[in-house]
């Protein structure tokens, strides 16, 4: 039903790079913006292509001062962490919550949907105030646990189609082979899933470059800051300077579209197998 | 050839159970999820009972009852968050869900490239919220930001709105930035459901003379219910607990128009430091979320039966 003749694929082309370019409108804008000089950026008609390229307001927040590049260092351990941790404790259970019999596992995937429909701010308060108890505020190992606590239910119920498509002799032909049952999961198993594994990694690396509330109230230091809240602090600061703002937009979001661009693939096809089987 | 592999299979299998190790790949996750994520909570609900503030945190703490609770549905922030987080979530979710259909749609017909359109609207959605707050609040900025010169030269408004700093239109400016954001994972799953239907279905509705609508409203509709249910049930736990993007645009305002339930209590536990009170709410936000959860689990049930 959905085969075209040569004629209409041009047309639905045209129609969906027209929605496509509309969709990706304020995107468009926003780098637009960043590149306008100050004259420009409230002229009347608006221009979406600035009469010339100024590049000042990369080169004030990224060359003539290193606050921003500070924030963005500490993004990447904060998102890196994240997604290294999560990985670590989501891909074992997912394997065993799919694969091997353990008792329980209705009541533990039930658990996990339930966590994952916590409102945010629900943990944000306890965990603000045990770690202010304990000492743990302003360290970048508690930003990685609070974020850890949205990417591993994510994690693990996107995980489990794919340990679930895996065919079922794997395990008893591994074991022949003398491996463990923990070789058999790290040397058989994980390789077979990559693809899940980039997903799910790219996902909790994201979680972690875009959590804003938890390093709202878990830190109070800049030194360990992430550009999420670098950026939220500039809108306060220099509420009006609109193209600065959106050339740190601009680079915060180079590592999202980088990523995109690698495993865009294994991106789409996981969520959506996720999202449906999960 | 085949039962003799699955009689080996079995076999193996069965010593393969035989040690308990199964459980050892459990315990990080089960660690974690009770320490971090179960006791929180639990400690949440012990909060809105209780009467912590920022004065006596580490000092005498008393047990109150229900009074925080019934005081918080006195207090005027707290409906007009309630209210507000019931326009919020509605209106984003209808529209997310509709627009998200109509491209999913038209994306599921094969022509060149559409692969890669869809993956470049799905950035949109993987964009932090401070990210794309920021890009609406400067779109939405002012008398000159490009929405309204949009809206005027295309004759919807005579004058500019001030969009985030008008009481009338700052819940409207985040809705309308929420279902950008809500729009291509529901055009992604819808498109993976709709991808998954069989053609045999369509191909037999259309020997039996019926049009593209009612083929939309007989065979696609139905077939594709339970999708649309998960959708609309982690649509709405996505949409209800919607923060940063609020706080970037507006911070709930002017005079908590735009505030919604978890705004209202990131307010009452980090800027007034009324830390029970904000459990409260939350615990508000837990009931809602069980609610609707409960429903959604018996729509479900009657559904298979």
């Amino acid at each position: 039903m959905n085969e075209l003749k040569p004629i209409n694929k041009a047309i639905y082309f045209i129609v969906g790079l027209i929605i496509t370019v509309l969709f990706l409108f304020p995107i468009i804008w926003m780098i637009s913006t960043s590149v306008k000089p100050v004259t420009e950026l409230f002229a009347y008609p608006p221009k979406i292509i600035p009469s010339e390229f100024v590049f000042e307001a990369y080169v004030d927040n990224f060359v003539k001062s290193n606050k921003m590049l500070n924030y963005f260092g500490n993004s990447f351990i904060i998102a890196g962490g994240t997604m290294i941790f999560s990985l670590l404790v989501a891909a074992p259970s997912a394997y065993a919550l799919t694969r091997l019999k353990v008792r329980g596992k209705g009541l533990i995937l039930f658990l996990l949907l339930i966590t994952q429909m916590m409102p945010t701010i629900m943990l944000a308060i306890p965990f603000f105030i045990t770690f202010a108890n304990i000492g743990l505020l302003n360290n970048y190992f508690s930003l990685i646990l609070a974020d850890a606590t949205i990417a591993v239910p994510f994690a693990i119920m996107i995980l489990r189609p794919f340990f679930q498509a895996l065919p079922s002799e794997l395990e008893s032909a591994a074991l022949i082979d003398g491996c463990g049952k923990f070789g058999t999961f790290t040397r058989v198993i994980l390789p077979l899933v990559k693809p899940g594994l980039y997903t799910v990694g790219a996902f909790c690396f994201l979680y972690g470059w875009g959590d804003l509330l938890y390093s709202l109230i878990l830190t109070t230091n800049e030194s360990i800051r992430p550009i999420t809240l670098g950026l939220y602090n500039f809108i306060g600061v220099y509420g009006t300077e609109w193209n600065s703002l959106m050339a740190v937009a601009t680079i915060a979001m180079v590592p999202i579209i980088l990523i995109f661009i690698l495993i865009q693939k294994h991106i789409v096809s996981g969520l959506t197998t996720g999202a449906m089987k999960g | 050839m085949e039962t003799r592999k699955i009689n080996v299979t079995k076999f193996r299998w069965s010593r393969f159970k035989e040690g308990s190790g199964n459980y050892a790949f459990l315990v990080p996750a089960l660690l974690f999820l009770a320490v971090f994520m179960i006791y929180p909570i639990v400690y949440n609900i012990i909060l809105s009972f209780k009467d912590v503030t920022v004065s006596n945190i580490q000092g005498e703490q008393h047990f109150v009852g229900f009074r925080n609770y019934a005081e918080e549905l006195k207090s005027a922030a707290f409906m007009i968050s309630l209210k507000n987080s019931t326009l919020f979530t509605g209106l984003s979710l209808i529209f997310q869900f509709a627009i998200g259909f109509m491209l999913a749609l038209f994306f599921n017909y094969k022509f060149p490239a559409r692969n890669l359109f869809r993956s470049l609207m799905l950035v949109a959605w993987v964009i932090p919220s401070v990210i794309s707050g920021s890009l609406f609040k400067w779109m939405f900025a002012g008398e000159q930001g490009i929405v309204n010169y949009i809206l005027i030269v295309i004759g919807v408004i005579n004058e500019p709105i001030t969009w985030l700093t008008d009481q009338n239109f700052s819940l409207a400016s985040t809705i309308i930035s929420n279902i950008w954001l809500g729009i291509p994972f529901n055009m992604l799953i819808l498109l993976a459901g709709l991808q998954s239907l069989p053609e045999d279905v369509y191909e037999a509705g259309k020997m039996d003379g019926a049009n593209p609508i009612q083929r939309f409203f007989f065979i696609t509709l139905p077939m594709l219910k339970s999708t649309i249910y998960i959708l609309l049930v982690l649509g709405f736990i996505y949409t209800f607990k919607v923060f940063d993007l609020i706080l970037v645009m507006t911070n709930g305002g002017p005079v908590n128009s735009s505030s919604v339930l978890p705004l209202h209590a990131y307010n009452l536990a980090f800027v007034t430091y009324d830390f029970s009170r904000a459990a409260t709410v939350a615990g508000f936000m837990l009931i809602i979320v069980i609610v609707v959860s409960i429903g959604y689990l018996k729509l479900i049930r009657s559904e298979e039966e």
